[in-house]
């Protein structure tokens, strides 16, 4: 039987230096100036800090896209993984290696369009992975075509007189699925970003979070959306406390999402599932 | 905190015939009201005449709540006038300090908290540590100085019990002392009152506000007035920023709340490291990971 103790989970108290968590060797990022993935990769950091997560029982998993690139600057087991696909890699990851704590990152084009079926899929087997999805409401690794989640009136290279379409609320998609932690939060607010992330790694199960991110060269350009700093400040009003209330936030934009904990819930994890299942059967054909 | 006389604190029960005017007073969120609510009830059940009146506007931004409670035969005036409070129940030490003109010279019983909950508006700088101009009062300066009462870590009993909720429901109890009404009573009046689920932690809470006499002198406890008045340590921060990873996006120079960073072409650098109070803004919100804030420690 696979042994499924994550080794370390200790609350760690040393102040938190990112250059530890990083390969030194490939940064700078190629990320454009201002690009919120780069907050949301942080944040990601300090909250594997904060959970006493050492590198070696850490594994991020990406998707394609500019947010799937992230992965690749994590001093820590990393797989660049198909488009779409990262849910699946990671579910076939944490079935193998239980002990792991095994991290999702993809995007909006990455988890929602080409990748949604994994995501619904993900979220009813509840599996204890950790799915970050950085929501810039854009394909921008590819030029700045609408994903499920661009606004409406929103000029993008296949929306050229504004998006039409209605758009995902993806908690709302992963809570109704069956995740059994949602959360959502901008990166704006990226000490409150490192709570969410962490309660989520401390989270049994599958937990969704959802951060939504800027993209400034492409989606912020063509949008007349302002530089780097109005981006990020249209996000919310202030910074607030580092800790979650229990009752989300109302967005600050009109027509923005709110923020906070949709959904913490003990439900049965599958990895658990599957192994006492396995081991039933093995006991019951062989004597 | 300097000892407070024993004597002070056996309080003499007032005639339940007697009429009183009580002021209580606090900040939002608190529970001022519900101490103000049990009093009126029990006053109205004694056959009382009641008024009560009550501010409370900017509550929910943590600002002052007030509440006049007064019961005789005939009640008026709805407000109690400076100098006129029998009792002032106060569930934050500042709040506790600026009302106390309201109290009888002489004769008037304080009770207060002395849990601070230092305003916004209190922190003239910035800085990582720097003193506040919280009002400098120590209970010692008040409780035997100016009026009959006691000055208790409410909230310290309230969190040990389980909630540092019931704080005000310490108060009570405390208050109820001084009054000559059966304990039954006021069990009976506060679960009329409070929600359902918490009857057992304000019953808890009363009786220990009722049970609660001042610490011997050598336990009592001096850090937390000294700390009142001690400035903060004077930390020295240090901002810097890598050259080589920085890609110029200018967030770190437009958020900066103390407006230390600038462009210098397309890179951000530090202009006035010494306005820096080290909230770390920059540091979270660069993309490119080029900001580091260090504490480096108190100077020796
Ligand atoms: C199977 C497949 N189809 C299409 C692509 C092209 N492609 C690369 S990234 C991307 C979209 C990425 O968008 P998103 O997931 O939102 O990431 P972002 O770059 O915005 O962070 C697409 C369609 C691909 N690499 N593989
Ligand atoms: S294209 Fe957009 S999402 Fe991609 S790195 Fe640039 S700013 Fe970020
Ligand atoms: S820590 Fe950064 S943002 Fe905060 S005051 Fe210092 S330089 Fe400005
Ligand atoms: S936020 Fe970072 S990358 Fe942007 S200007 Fe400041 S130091 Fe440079
Ligand atoms: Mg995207």
């Amino acid at each position: 039987m696979l042994d499924a103790t994550p080794k370390t989970t200790c609350d760690q108290k040393a102040p938190f230096d990112p250059r530890e968590w990083l390969r030194l060797a490939a940064m700078p990022h190629f990320m454009c100036p201002g690009c919120g993935h780069g907050i949301a990769l942080r944040a990601l950091l300090a909250a594997v800090h904060d959970c006493g997560i050492a590198k070696d029982d850490l594994a991020v998993v990406c998707g394609i896209g500019c947010s799937g690139r992230v992965g690749g600057y994590i001093d820590a087991n990393t797989m660049h993984t198909t488009h779409g696909r990262p849910l699946a890699f990671a579910t076939g990851l944490k079935l193998a290696r239980p002990d792991l704590t095994v991290v999702v990152v993809t995007g909006d084009g990455d988890c929602l369009a080409i990748g949604g079926n994994h995501l619904i899929h993900a979220a009813r087997r509840n599996l204890d992975i950790t799915c970050l999805m950085l929501n810039n409401e854009v394909y921008g690794m590819t030029g700045g075509q609408a994903s499920p989640t661009t606004a409406a009136t929103r000029v993008t290279s296949t929306t050229q007189s504004g998006a039409i379409e209605p758009t995902f609320d993806a908690c709302a998609l992963a809570a109704a699925a069956g995740a059994g932690f949602v959360g959502r939060e901008v990166t704006r607010q990226a000490p409150a970003l490192k709570t969410l992330i962490a309660r989520a790694l401390r989270h049994k199960g599958f937990a969704f979070v959802e951060v939504m991110s800027d993209c400034t060269e492409i989606y912020g350009r063509k949008n007349d959306l302002g530089e780097a700093p109005e981006m990020i400040l249209s996000q919310k009003a202030d910074m607030r406390p580092e800790q979650h209330r229990d009752a989300p936030d109302q967005p600050f934009r009109p027509n923005a999402l709110p923020t906070g904990v949709f959904v913490e819930r003990d439900l049965p994890e599958y990895g658990e599932r599957l192994r006492a299942h396995a081991a039933a059967i093995r006991g019951e054909i062989t004597p | 905190m300097r000892p407070l006389p024993q004597e002070d604190f056996a309080p003499a029960p007032r005639p339940a015939s007697a009429g009183l005017n009580i002021l209580v007073v606090g900040v939002g969120g608190q529970g001022v009201l519900m101490i103000s609510k049990a009093l009126a009830l029990m006053a109205q059940r004694r056959g009382f005449a009641v008024k009560q009146s009550e501010v409370h506007g900017m509550a929910k931004r943590g600002g002052i709540v007030f509440s006049h409670v007064r019961f005789a035969e005939q009640v008026w005036s709805p407000t109690i006038a400076r100098g006129e409070a029998d009792m002032l129940i106060a569930l934050e030490w500042a709040e506790a300090l600026r009302w106390l003109d309201h109290l009888r010279p002489g004769r008037g019983v304080f009770i207060a908290d002395t849990r601070k909950i230092v305003p916004p508006f209190a922190c003239r700088s910035r800085k990582l540590g720097a003193p506040s101009a919280y009002a400098r009062e120590t209970p010692a300066d008040v409780v035997g100085r100016h009026a009959d009462g006691c000055a208790l870590d409410a909230t310290g009993i309230a969190t040990a019990l389980g909630d540092s909720r019931a704080a005000n429901t310490v108060l009570l109890g405390r208050l109820s002392a001084w009054l000559d009404y059966p304990v039954a009573e006021w069990h009976e009046v506060i679960a009329a009152i409070v929600p359902k689920g918490t009857r057992e932690i304000n019953r808890a809470a009363f009786d220990a506000g009722r049970a609660w006499t001042p610490p011997a002198p050598d336990e009592a406890p001096a850090a937390s007035a000294a700390a009142a008045v001690a400035p903060g340590p004077d930390l020295r921060i240090g901002v810097s920023i890598d050259a080589a990873w920085c890609k110029g996006c200018g967030i770190c120079v437009k958020l900066c709340p103390e407006r230390c960073l600038a462009m210098d072409g397309p890179k951000a650098i530090v202009r006035t490291p010494a306005a820096c109070t080290g909230c770390r803004v920059c540091e979270w919100l660069c993309p490119d990971f080029a900001v580091t804030v260090r504490n480096e420690g108190v100077p020796a």
